[in-house]
């Protein structure tokens, strides 16, 4: 069967860019909108996936409380960052960001008693047994898969996934539109004046950091539940990286840029997987996996040189000192 | 009168040089107070160790009575002194009208868990049509819709003054206001800077090297070199004292 055709291949691809679009959002309105240089994003995509992870399976708490629980823990680590890393300047704040979020890969390795360590969430229950996370997820997404009548469970979670993202890229889109999204704003323009203008930078800042951090614990949720097993090598840093590539091929700023930006990245990700015809057929499988990632830099590389603002970004705005 | 602002021997070092060394001035309520000096004689650093965004080492700063030397820029603003910078520095990629609005101090909807209290639209609005009506002040509501990074250096100027006025400031200080601004401009200009003392009763300290313009709007002339306060007085006093030509050209070697 040409998995190109397969309905099902590209509902999951739909998942991830949409799991994506929640992880991306958050850098959105970190840097598009604050200035915030965010370059840990993935840790705290990681602390909400473990969060809820872990309370399920060593709590033994229910999934509906588990789950925000990790979201509120993804974003209080926002805040311990922030607060005295937001004191830095711009660029050392990038540095120490970055830091963290191997700083949290590293714990959630070596810290087997809490995490599971190397061999990922099925090794959180006691030894011998394969941990399960996700029972009370299952039987809500088979509940709504009989709702939406629907015989394929990537169909249901690109529900789910979608219904989740257009809901948050409301809310952000509300929120940036009031005077408190001015402010910020007129943080990433200028800090200086808007302190001058007396707001209080750090704590717009903080805001903005805490509830980035906390849309990227919901991506990391989401994460957890479509994959139903995860380790410390699935929050590697290139993911951020992939959150920053959606950000800016989207456009900055703009908060409906971040599905399209999302969509696009994952449609050149899933449809790279093919390029199986000849010459490219004469390379062994692994060579060609190279090949891919080649196309996908030179494709981005391509789109930035022609839209240096992002899809839906307006040029004026680039060009202006 | 009452000293609004006063300093009191402030120092700011940085690495070996003394950029202020004990600068000492008061600045009387509603009165206009120009501060003047040559290149490097301190005045910007004395105006960021005024407003907050430095530190003095030593030294202390006295808003009504009350010490803000310690305090974060926000807050100062927030008390009531707001200050300009040197180059104008608008807010480019957003529109001339949002650059003013943004000013409105007591907005509701500046919170995060604000934006839905009742008065907030209310609030908007109002701020809406006083940051249009201060732009008509200055000329600029032609281009309140238009992003300011469009705007003539001369422009940003002016959109700084009027977005420094919507945060209602009881003293305002004002970095070389004139720097930049075309001739014609400067006399509007100048009838604005008196116009907020007499109508609004804004206390002003003023950084400026057009001296002919601080000469004229002045009640009292500050004057800095190297990082001291070297004389002060009326504009005529100022301009008879030996000292300041001396600070400005070098002083006179007497030929023994």
């Amino acid at each position: 069967m040409n998995a190109l055709a397969s309905g099902s291949f590209w509902a999951f691809v739909g998942v991830v860019a949409g799991i994506y679009t929640i992880l991306a959002l958050g850098l959105q309105l970190q840097f598009g909108f604050t200035g915030l240089l965010n370059f840990g994003q993935v840790a705290f995509m990681a602390i909400g996936g473990y969060g809820m992870a872990i309370l399920v399976v060593k709590e033994g708490w229910s999934t509906w409380l588990a789950a925000p629980l990790g979201v509120a823990a993804a974003g209080a680590a926002g805040l311990l960052l922030g607060l005295p890393a937001l004191r830095l300047r711009s660029d050392y704040f990038a540095i120490v960001t970055i830091a963290f979020s191997e700083i949290v890969r590293y714990v959630a390795t070596n810290e087997e008693s809490l995490t599971g360590g190397s061999q990922g969430t099925i090794a959180l229950g006691k030894v011998g047994t394969a941990a399960q996370y996700n029972g009370q997820w299952e039987r809500f997404q088979a509940r709504v898969q009989g709702w939406l009548g629907v015989s394929s469970k990537d169909v249901t979670m690109l529900v789910i996934v979608w219904a989740a993202a257009i809901m948050l890229l409301a809310i952000v889109w509300l929120a940036v539109r009031t005077p408190w999204g001015r402010v910020l704003r007129a943080i990433r323009e200028d800090e200086d004046v808007a302190a001058s203008l007396g707001k209080n930078v750090l704590a717009y800042k903080l805001q903005a950091l805490v509830i980035g951090s906390a849309l990227a614990g919901i991506a990391g949720c989401f994460y957890a539940w479509q994959f139903s097993y995860f380790s410390p090598d699935d929050f590697q840093p290139l993911l951020t990286f992939f959150a920053w590539m959606i950000v800016i091929l989207g456009g900055l700023g703009r908060v409906w840029a971040v599905p399209v930006g999302a969509a696009v990245f994952g449609f050149l990700f899933a449809g790279t997987r093919f390029l199986d015809f000849r010459p490219l057929s004469y390379l062994s499988g692994a060579d060609r996996a190279y090949v891919r990632l080649i196309v996908i830099g030179l494709v981005i590389i391509g789109l930035v040189l022609l839209r240096p603002q992002g899809i839906l970004g307006k040029r004026d705005e680039m060009v202006l000192e | 009168m009452s000293a609004s602002l006063q300093v009191m021997d402030v120092v700011r070092v940085f690495g070996g040089v003394r950029a202020v060394d004990g600068a000492s001035l008061e600045v009387e309520a509603g009165s206009i107070t120009g501060l003047i000096g040559p290149n490097g004689a301190g005045k910007s650093t004395l105006f960021n160790c005024i407003s907050g965004f430095l530190r003095p080492q030593a030294g202390r700063v006295l808003l009504d009575g009350k010490r803000i030397d310690r305090r974060a820029p926000h807050r100062i603003a927030k008390a009531g002194l707001v200050r300009t910078f040197q180059t104008p520095r608008a807010l480019t990629r957003m529109t001339v009208l949002e650059n003013v609005m943004l000013a409105a101090p007591r907005h509701g909807g500046e919170r995060l868990a604000g934006s839905l209290a009742a008065g907030v639209r209310r609030r908007e609005r109002e701020v809406r049509t006083r940051a249009a009506e201060l732009l008509g002040l200055v000329r600029l509501d032609a281009h309140a819709s238009a992003l300011a990074g469009t705007l003539s250096g001369g422009q940003r100027k002016l959109l700084e003054l009027v977005r420094a006025l919507m945060a209602e400031p009881r003293i305002l200080l004002l970095d070389e206001p004139m720097a930049g601004v075309s001739p014609t401009l400067r006399v509007e200009l100048l009838e604005h800077i008196l116009a907020l003392r007499e109508r609004d009763g804004i206390t002003l300290l003023i950084v400026e090297h057009d001296l002919d313009f601080v000469m004229r709007a002045s009640d009292r002339v500050i004057v800095m070199n190297d990082g001291r306060v070297i004389t002060q007085g009326s504009p005529s006093e100022v301009r008879a004292d030996a000292r300041v030509v001396d600070a400005y050209l070098g002083v006179r070697h007497e030929v023994s």
